[in-house]
């Protein structure tokens, strides 16, 4: 669908309380809407709700053939799927703009930072490596996509386990998870990305721009960071002029916000661990909200099935008679093609010799008559079986 | 063949939420069990002109799968989506427009499709579409002993002879869309049906539930 | 890394440069006759050309058609030969996409777009050999293709990309450095009012030592531009002779 345009009141509206340092949803300058991570049933999967934007990341595993150049080192592949539920501007179709610029930003902030362990995910060198696979789905698209897809990625990796491997030889036994506790993934560290938004040619400038703000926004830094201040990765997009000075100081703000972040995770990620361990359940089932009025929940519910057989048996009973299939598919009808006299050779005489012989069709002879009263009247021009090919074929005739 | 037991049969606890989302016109979650599926609707909206219709809406059923990218299986599963869809949605109150239901898997425990079909009933609900009749969905299994199994696990699934959802309406409780597999003979088929109309008795129930509930402050 | 060293003891790198040293750069202005700018330019072992087109009416899809300002239209291509293993994809993967991106950025902040409301500038940039620093030498070529053209620029656009090895920040890396591992920062610059128009950097680097990498870039820039002008300069000169006679 077309991207609805933004109406110039809007627009002006909101550059001039971001003059006023006034931000739609009372937010201060530098402040980040509230974040939330709950996890899946399964590890490796993760929700990450910043403000109204909404992310699931997946993380799954399968063993590969390793690249040429990196024999021994195991593969790691991301994808940000932006789902047309998002936003009704994205389309089924991938490889819109934004969706390659998120994706390589994606790649560049986690694999080129070396953050998972890749030669710990080799199997056999040069043979069989593990191929680690994220793919992020973007649920509802309230800015800062961003932020929210490296969030719910880097989590989801911290949270998977993958199976336990052996190899014994030539061979390899992967373990289930029911036979082996599946080992999680070495993470060295945590890249989080931190965006900042520019307005009126880098005169002001906002954290955590939501999607009002992302559109009247000149142009955007984003700055991936680890809780121990190394800078993992620095992306400036849209046609805007910055000075030194104001990179500096966004990458100040953005190392304060990172480990602010990174806290956020690492408790979400111990209170899943215990939960896992006591024996709880975990999933996105619990964690439906039960106070609001819009979410229902009701336990097991057994189906009544007192009355089904009589009921059963009803049905079938007034049911229509179905047709009695025909033994034999092949119906010699005279064939379309057929011009003139059969002139394949089934002769006067070799008929008259076969009639004597053979009674094993007379119980397909009488379904025959069966059917042929209960069809159409014109199957009674249907030709004997006799012209068929086979020779054994007799024909009784029907007074018999 | 034989008529299968039919003896205690039981729905996993479901639970779903609406207007989870604030983007999409419409949007509900819904969970069976371990299933989950999040539905989200757009509509009435502008359509593409090459695929407006003159009298009715242009309704388009997109499923993601979790990982990977969709394949055979999911078209032939917003197939089976799209036509329930159509037959429950007035859609000649909107001639030239376009609808887009999108349903996304957050975890697959067995029941895939009638956990689609009940996520979208409830996202059009949402959105406040105008449709002539609710529709459920319910999964019933033929175990190999000849057990009948309403709404499957993903274990019981991979064991059962034969898998059949049906898409069953509220009013007449009439069957809109069947999807089988499996072998099964025509008395096991007519069990299932009327045992899924059973359980969707328990499904409408929720749904009146569940907006009573959300409607609870107005009314 | 094993055995290569990038910076040794007496400050020398891998081709003998100094740690704050560019490569050298060549270039000629209006190698074809028939776009309406180009130029090609040689940065140490880089080769790359340049061509623009424009500003001319909108083709393909009027709707995108801006009423104030001009659209900037950038497409980056790698030769299938400019690498050591042959190119078997070369454009339309992520990487080319997202470079034609950051170049369309870099571009729409230095051109002056307001003058040419409705239409579209072209600029199309081909690396015809790939020895690192492929994204700072796209913008130098193009920077001399648009000033070919005639389009009027704010200032020059020079970029280079700087390498953080053993708490010194090395200037313009060739290939075989930036394979290395090493934090690289590519910026583009507008060297009279220092104003940044494309920051770029992977690989990571600790905080402190951002400002001095970001320092590092902007001298290297700014060295950049005095060739950039000086050919500008030369070429305007052979040109007024011939036009003269």
């Amino acid at each position: 669908m077309k991207e609805t345009p933004l109406s110039n009141c809007e627009r002006d509206f909101l550059l001039k309380a971001i003059e006023e340092k006034k931000r739609l949803d009372g937010r201060q300058t530098y402040d980040y809407r509230t974040i939330k991570v709950t996890f899946g049933t399964d590890y490796g999967c993760c929700f990450v709700d910043l403000g109204k934007t909404r992310v699931m990341a997946q993380v799954s595993c399968e063993i590969v053939a390793p690249k040429e150049s990196r024999p021994n080192e195991g593969i790691v592949f991301f994808n940000i799927e932006l789902s047309p539920m998002a936003s009704p501007t994205f389309e089924q179709g991938r490889q819109s703009e934004l969706s390659v610029k998120l994706n390589r930003q994606l790649e560049r902030c986690l694999r080129n930072s070396k953050c998972i362990d890749t030669e710990s995910l080799c199997v056999v060198s040069g043979e069989k490596v593990w191929q680690i696979r994220v793919d992020v789905h973007v649920l509802n698209h309230d800015g800062n996509l961003m932020d929210a897809s490296s969030i719910a990625a880097i989590t989801a990796l911290c949270h998977f386990r993958r199976p336990d491997v052996s190899t014994q030889g030539d061979e390899i036994t992967v373990y289930s998870p029911e036979e082996r506790d599946p080992i999680p993934l070495s993470v060295y560290h945590m890249p989080i990305c931190v965006s900042f938004s520019f307005f009126q040619q880098g005169t002001y400038l906002l954290v955590d721009p939501c999607e009002r703000e992302e559109r009247v926004m000149d142009g955007l830094l984003m700055i991936a960071m680890n809780k121990h201040r190394e800078i993992c990765s620095i992306q400036s997009s849209g046609g805007i002029m910055l000075l030194k000075e104001q990179v500096m100081r966004c990458s100040k703000i953005a190392s304060v916000k990172v480990s602010e972040i990174t806290e956020l995770v690492g408790k979400a990620l111990e209170n899943d661990r215990k939960a896992r361990k006591a024996g709880e359940k975990c999933g996105f089932a619990e964690s439906l909200p039960q106070e609001r009025i819009t979410a229902l929940k009701t336990d097991k519910t057994p189906v009544e099935a007192m009355d089904v057989t009589e009921k059963v048996d009803d049905i079938i009973q007034k049911a229509e008679v179905p047709p009695l299939s025909v033994p034999s598919p092949s119906l010699p009808v005279p064939g379309v093609g057929q011009v003139g006299q059969n002139t394949w050779g089934l002769d006067e005489e070799e008929e008259e010799e076969e009639e004597g012989e053979e009674d094993r069709d007379s119980s397909g002879e009488e379904e025959e008559k069966g059917t042929k009263t209960q069809k159409e009247k014109d199957k009674d021009e249907v030709v004997e079986l006799s012209d068929s090919e086979e020779e054994e074929v007799v024909i009784l005739h029907p007074d018999t | 063949m034989e008529a299968c037991s039919i003896s205690n049969l039981k729905l996993r606890e479901f639970g779903c939420e609406q207007s989870l989302l604030s983007r999409p016109d419409g949007s509900a979650s819904f969970i069976q069990g371990d299933t989950s599926v999040c539905a989200g609707v757009y509509g009435p909206a502008e359509v593409k002109v090459s695929k407006e219709i003159y009298d009715r809406a242009t309704l388009e059923v997109l499923i993601q799968p979790k990982v990977g990218l969709a394949g055979v299986r999911e078209r032939s599963q917003e197939q089976c989506v799209r036509e329930t869809c159509e037959a429950s949605l007035l859609l000649s109150l909107h001639p030239r427009s376009s609808l887009t239901l999108v349903l996304q898997v957050i975890h697959d425990d067995g029941s895939l499709l009638s956990c689609f079909l009940n996520a979208a009933c409830m996202a059009l609900m949402d959105a406040g579409l105008p449709m002539s009749c609710l529709f459920c969905g319910v999964t019933c299994a033929i175990s190999a002993d000849g057990q009948i199994v309403t709404d499957p696990t993903a274990a019981q699934e991979k064991e059962s002879r034969a898998l059949m959802t049906f898409a069953i309406d509220s009013t007449e409780r009439n069957i809109l869309m069947s999807s089988t597999k499996g072998s099964f003979s025509v008395h096991e088929l007519q069990q299932c049906i009327v045992v899924s109309q059973k359980a969707s008795e328990k499904m409408f129930q929720f749904y009146r539930d569940s907006v009573k509930r959300r409607y609870s402050k107005y009314l | 890394m094993a055995g290569l060293e990038l910076l040794s003891d007496q400050g020398y790198r891998l081709d003998g440069r100094k740690a704050t040293e560019v490569r050298k750069v060549q270039a000629r202005m209006g190698v074809f006759a028939q776009a309406d700018g180009s130029a090609y330019l040689e940065q140490g072992n880089t080769k790359a050309l340049a061509v623009v087109y424009g500003p001319h009416e909108m083709r393909g899809s009027r709707s995108r058609t801006l009423h104030d300002r001009a659209v900037i239209n950038c497409q980056y291509s790698m030769a299938t030969f400019s690498t050591a293993e042959r190119k078997r994809r070369p454009h339309g993967d992520r990487k080319s996409t997202e470079m034609s991106l950051h170049l369309k950025q870099t571009f729409e902040a230095a051109v002056m777009t307001q003058l040419y409301p409705r239409s579209q500038i072209d600029i199309y940039v081909k690396i015809l050999q790939s020895d690192g620093g492929n994204y700072s030498v796209c913008v130098n070529a193009a920077t001399l293709a648009v000033i070919d053209a005639g389009i009027p620029m704010r200032d020059y656009v020079c970029a280079c990309t700087v390498g953080f090895v053993d708490e010194t920040p090395l200037a313009d890396l060739c290939y075989a450095e930036e394979s290395g591992g090493v934090s690289s920062l590519a910026l583009a610059l507008l060297p009279r009012g220092g104003q940044i128009a494309l920051l770029q950097m992977d690989a990571r680097l600790h905080q402190d030592h951002l400002e001095a990498l970001i320092e590092a870039a902007m001298i290297a820039c700014k060295g950049v531009s005095k060739v950039l002008d000086e050919v500008v300069r030369q070429h305007l000169q052979e040109v007024s002779m011939l036009t003269a006679e």
